[in-house]
């Protein structure tokens, strides 16, 4: 009765051998790997096989759009005008240089002129602001077949819309179900291995079993999104009583940086599935969670990282300065508090080829979940990461200069952008102490002669 | 941005008006768009949006600028309440840089333009003088962000500058003469032989054509 078709039992059967089939193939090729830490080398294949369809591709639609005579390129540049360099007070001299008769008196006191500086500043700010660009995705000079970094798709062979349909097929039915499966399960074996080993008697078998449990997990998740990382410097890594500080492009850096090392999170309590993946982990190993309410005060945050700092026993804290995630061109502003702890400090520099998929999550654009959908039908996520050497405060530092030097540091091995900016300004307006800066010194440059003028 | 090739017409126009080049009108409106958050006209709350422009003292005056119906062509005072996107470029077109191979009358002209531009930020109330006051303003203004400056220090060093100003353009003065206020070709008197030429222009970079899919 069950047997609706002659050949039904055939294809139950069938089905039944290629899902063993397949989930052996997953086992044998992701998991067993990520379980004891070694790789393949699939991965690294299939990036090879796709940078040579990329550059195929791109060829094509210079040739496509050559003989239609269609303007395809867009004129790129860094910023449509060109800032001068000179500081404030060069600009000033000269202006009043140029224009006064009494060239020779160096006395400056206030002249019409000066507005002029201000004045093509602001015009300067206005057509082409440095900040506002760090905010959006950064621009891709290739096609990657994703036509979400590519708005201005049009036809140009069916070649071409065959091979991208084709990308389409293969991200979201194949890869994508893959991923999700890989992905649900590091993540439940996570929460049962932190549990099941948080129910043992402390003692270095427990760290021991910790230890790879979160390794194991982290690196099934890393396969998951199918990450290809190059680690350089190896020999840098974090060790216990540090503190360990990277650039912020993604919530996924975290994932990237706990696949290859054991580290202490630091973060506020989320509910749902983060809650309950928070609370798992802490069972295992020490992490620093704080309520909403203690984010607050930062006194009781940095009494708690001190404390634990200070203890060698525990595990390197791991912590994003920049406070949000930028899109990977540039490095903003350190935020000062975990530089004032005093304990080392270990930078790394992450940095995504943005080749492959964009890593960026601009949170005010797409949710959680829309995002890592996103990231899952990418191709890959290409990255490097570059361990520094170890760094401590000195003498005559204060903290902001530290932090400061660590960010130059990071900018500098990965080759992004150094900026002074703070990375809460995709939200907040600027802060009244750095305006104040710029007015003081054009003031201080006219009151302070014009006194010393009245007086004589 | 593929519709930007059909409204070719438009940035055809537009090249005529203001003198920008088709490639800097379409980064400028990028930039407008960008601004107004894909309105199609601007506000002066949509300049709040400009970290840079923050650190500015005379803020207040450049953002007003935009909207100032005499610098938009449109009257003789008052402010608009927003700008579109050919009012935008009218008022960037004041800083495009003076094209030297010009007859020597045209250069004149732009250099009026752009004395003019400036005269506007000073005489605030529109009556086409800079009277003490506004001077004063402008000056406090420019000193603004220190707090350590008192209110008399901006005020003498106003008082000392318009009476400089003054002098230069009045010549010798009766002792009970009232000078009214700076008008525009007193002003212009004062920069008469000056080159201001670089410095109030902002220089576009040249467009290379990196290839670019977007």
């Amino acid at each position: 009765m069950f047997l609706l078709l002659p050949f039904d039992s055939l294809i139950v059967s069938l089905l039944g051998i290629s899902l063993t089939v397949v989930f052996t193939l997953l086992l044998v090729f992701i998991i067993a790997p990520a379980i004891f830490g070694v790789s393949f080398g699939i991965r690294k294949l299939y990036m090879k096989t796709l940078l040579k369809i990329f550059a195929w591709a791109t060829l094509r639609m210079e040739r496509g759009a050559k003989e239609k005579n269609h303007q395809l390129y867009k004129p790129y540049t860094n910023g449509i005008i060109a800032k001068d360099p000179t500081s404030l007070e060069e600009e000033i001299k000269e202006i009043r240089r140029s224009g006064s008769s009494k060239a020779l008196d160096n006395t400056p006191e206030f002249e019409l002129s000066d507005i002029f500086y201000f004045c093509r500043k602001g015009m300067e700010t206005i057509m082409d602001d440095e900040v506002t660009k760090r905010f959006s995705a950064e621009e891709l000079e290739s096609w990657n077949l994703l036509s979400r970094t590519n708005y201005n798709f049009q036809y140009i062979s069916l070649r071409l819309t065959v091979l991208w349909g084709l990308g389409v097929l293969i991200r979201y039915c194949f890869l994508l179900p893959l991923r999700i499966a890989l992905a649900f399960t590091g993540i439940s074996l996570l929460v049962v291995g932190t549990t099941v080993v948080g129910y043992l008697p402390n003692g270095r078998f427990k760290e021991f079993l910790s230890k790879h449990v979160h390794l194991m997990c982290y690196r099934i998740c890393v396969r998951a999104l199918t990450a290809i990382i190059t680690y350089h410097d190896r020999k840098n890594r974090p060790r216990n009583g540090g503190i360990c500080v990277a650039n912020h492009t993604s919530p996924i850096d975290v994932i990237i940086l706990a696949s290859d090392g054991y580290y202490a999170m630091v973060g506020q309590v989320h509910g749902g599935l983060m809650g309950v993946i928070q609370r798992a982990m802490v069972k295992a190993c020490p992490h620093v969670w704080f309520e909403r309410s203690e984010v607050k005060d930062r006194h009781l945050v940095a009494k708690r990282l001190t404390e634990h700092v200070q203890d060698k026993s525990k595990l390197p804290i791991l912590i994003f300065p920049e406070g949000t995630c930028i899109n990977n061109t540039s490095v903003m502003m350190f935020k000062k508090g975990s530089f004032e702890i005093g304990a080392t400090v270990y930078p790394v520099a992450i940095k995504y080829d943005p080749q492959f998929g964009d890593a960026f999550w601009n949170s005010s654009k797409y949710g959680m979940v829309t995002y890592l959908l996103r990231m899952m039908t990418s191709w890959a996520i290409v990255c490097s990461v570059w361990y520094l050497p170890p760094m401590t405060r000195e003498a005559e530092e204060d903290a902001v200069q530290f932090a400061n030097r660590v960010k130059s540091a990071i900018a500098r091995q990965g080759g992004l952008v150094d900026l002074l900016w703070d990375g809460g300004l995709k939200r907040e307006k600027v802060k009244d102490t750095f305006k104040e800066e710029q007015q003081k010194l054009y003031s201080k440059m006219i009151v302070g002669n014009h006194e010393d003028r009245s007086r004589s | 941005m593929g519709a930007t090739h059909s409204s070719s017409e438009e940035v055809r126009e537009l090249e005529g008006k203001t003198g920008f080049s088709s490639d800097q009108i379409e980064q400028l409106h990028r930039r407008f768009k960008h601004l107004s958050g894909d309105q199609p006209t601007i506000r002066k709350e949509n300049f709040n949006n400009i970290p840079d422009l923050e650190l500015n003292p005379i803020r207040s005056k450049i953002v007003r600028a935009f909207f100032d119906n005499r610098n938009l062509r449109k009257g003789l005072s008052g402010l608009a309440d927003e700008i579109n996107f050919e009012d935008f470029l009218t008022i960037m077109s004041y800083f495009r840089p003076i094209d030297t191979t010009m007859d020597e009358e045209r250069v004149q002209l732009c250099r009026k333009e752009k004395l003019r531009f400036l005269f506007h930020m000073y005489d605030s109330d529109s009556d086409g003088r800079i009277t003490l006051e506004e001077y004063r303003n402008v000056v406090e203004e420019l000193l603004s962000g220190n707090p350590h400056i008192e209110k008399e220090s901006a005020r003498s060093i106003a008082d000392g500058a318009m009476m400089e100003a003054a002098s230069v353009c009045m010549g010798r003065m009766e002792p009970d003469q009232v000078y009214e206020g700076i008008t525009f070709d007193d002003f212009l008197k004062i920069w008469q032989g000056i080159d201001i030429e670089t410095k109030m222009h902002v220089r576009f970079l040249n467009m290379e054509t990196i290839a670019l899919c977007h």
